[in-house]
């Protein structure tokens, strides 16, 4: 008997703790089934995701106090090593970029030939990283640039590397951008070998990506370079995407099954550009 | 108690919370960054099941809701079985050493993180049980402060 009250004493009777979480269970689903299905909190969330941006930019305080303290306490001799290196890349990138006005001005003169349109020149505007979703899932960052710098829903985004993602939502100050790898983006690429097209998709993996629809028979091979194919609009043509990693065969399949290794640094990189076409009015490089 | 004397460090610690969880981190270390919301929820309800009970548990499942972005009611859902675990056995947990408490919580958050795969197989999102034993662990390691800290108000003002 003794031993049966401390037990009641010990487990606590729960029965309204039960009651409670049967109904907040039966609310989440109801909230998850609407959240899912409808678009009825989707203003509300987006009101919110603009709440959060100061904490973000909290959060990525001491990110910022590393960079100023590496910044401050490099010697002299370190920056001027620096600096000389620097010099050095800048002279291999002009060099390499008169052969490429070369090449452009070609490509320009065969494409009038062909009276093929014009390629249409980019400006960029960089920006800075301040925020990054908490969730492994999804793939999304927060920028320091929105429509006061005429950033617009759909505008692609690079870093030094290659295509990061494209803007999603745009605030006055800061703009949300879903970058390549996310589980719910697709990007149309071509294989800059042989013109092969596919449409390259996130898996949730920062360093990994999925090529879809690739017949068994199509020429493609590991270490391909992937860049935008420019169709479907969102993209413009001919940034690098991604390498291919791997190809496994899989007898009985229809599509081959490729990995793709991007070529942008996406949970590193913190300058990035917003790409501007002629299209949309152009700009200034800032 | 009285709850007021509580809630200004509930929400100095959830806001502390949320900070750490939006800290970035370098690739493959996301995988294993605790829930730090999930953490604060379990320390308060074990300690305090009367004040923090099944409504906070809701409250802080909302807020994780948002601040990760995933559908809304997802996190109400796990935080709320896990509010009702703790529920039920706080009495034995309170009278628990150290570091059974720490067990109980690596075991407890290997519960919600299976929980957790289990919706996503049912939201189609992609299921990461590879790295689940390491984030249990990371969590019960970075709970042991939470612990000491409400263990020592408890002690103080029980």
């Amino acid at each position: 008997m003794l031993g049966g009250g401390l037990i009641k004493k010990v487990f606590v009777n729960s029965s309204s703790a039960v009651r409670k979480t049967f109904f907040a269970l039966l609310a989440a689903i109801l909230l998850v089934t609407l959240d899912t299905y409808t678009e009825v909190f989707e203003s509300s969330k987006k009101s919110l995701s603009e709440f959060a941006i100061p904490f973000q930019e909290v959060a990525n305080f001491p990110n910022r106090v590393k960079s100023w303290v590496a910044l401050n306490t490099t010697s002299r001799t370190e920056l001027e090593r620096k600096n000389a290196s620097l010099e050095k890349e800048r002279l291999i990138l002009l060099g390499q970029l008169q052969r490429s006005a070369e090449l452009a001005a070609e490509n320009l003169r065969l494409r009038q030939l062909l009276n093929a349109t014009e390629l249409l020149m980019h400006s960029v505007l960089v920006t800075e990283v301040i925020g990054v979703s908490p969730n492994p899932i999804n793939h999304h960052v927060t920028v320091d640039r929105g429509a006061k710098d005429g950033v617009y829903v759909g505008q692609p985004v690079l870093d030094a590397e290659g295509l990061m993602g494209q803007v999603t939502h745009v605030y006055d100050n800061y703009s949300t951008v879903l970058l390549i790898t996310d589980l719910d983006h697709a990007l149309p690429v071509q294989v800059l070998r042989n013109g092969l097209r596919s449409i390259a998709e996130g898996t949730s993996d920062y360093n990994e990506m999925r090529l879809r629809f690739v017949s068994p028979t199509v020429d493609i091979v590991e270490g391909d370079q992937l860049v935008s194919s420019g169709l479907g609009g969102r993209f413009p043509m001919g940034y690098p995407v991604g390498k291919v990693s791997s190809i496994t065969r899989n007898p009985g399949e229809k599509f081959l099954d490729i990995t793709v290794t991007p070529s942008a640094k996406l949970d590193r990189s913190r300058h990035l550009l917003l790409v501007f076409t002629f299209e949309d009015g152009g700009r200034e490089d800032r | 108690m009285n709850k007021n004397n509580t809630t200004g460090l509930v929400f100095c610690m959830l806001l502390c919370a949320v900070l750490l969880q939006l800290m970035p981190v370098a690739g493959g270390w996301f995988l294993w960054k605790p829930n730090f919301l999930l953490l604060v929820m379990i320390t308060w309800i074990l300690y305090f099941p009367e004040q923090y009970g099944i409504e906070f548990s809701v409250v802080v499942g909302l807020m994780a809701d948002l601040l990760f972005g995933s559908a809304l009611g997802y996190h109400v859902f796990v935080f709320s079985v896990c509010g009702l675990i703790l529920i039920s056995f706080h009495r034995v947990v309170v009278y628990l050493q150290f570091i059974h408490r720490v067990t109980l919580v690596f075991v407890l958050v290997l519960l919600i993180e299976f929980l957790r795969a289990t919706l996503n197989a049912s939201l189609d999102m992609p299921l990461r049980l590879d790295k689940i034993f390491i984030l249990a662990m990371i969590s019960s390691l970075f709970w042991i402060p939470l612990d000491k800290l409400v263990c020592n108000y408890y002690l103080r003002h029980k």
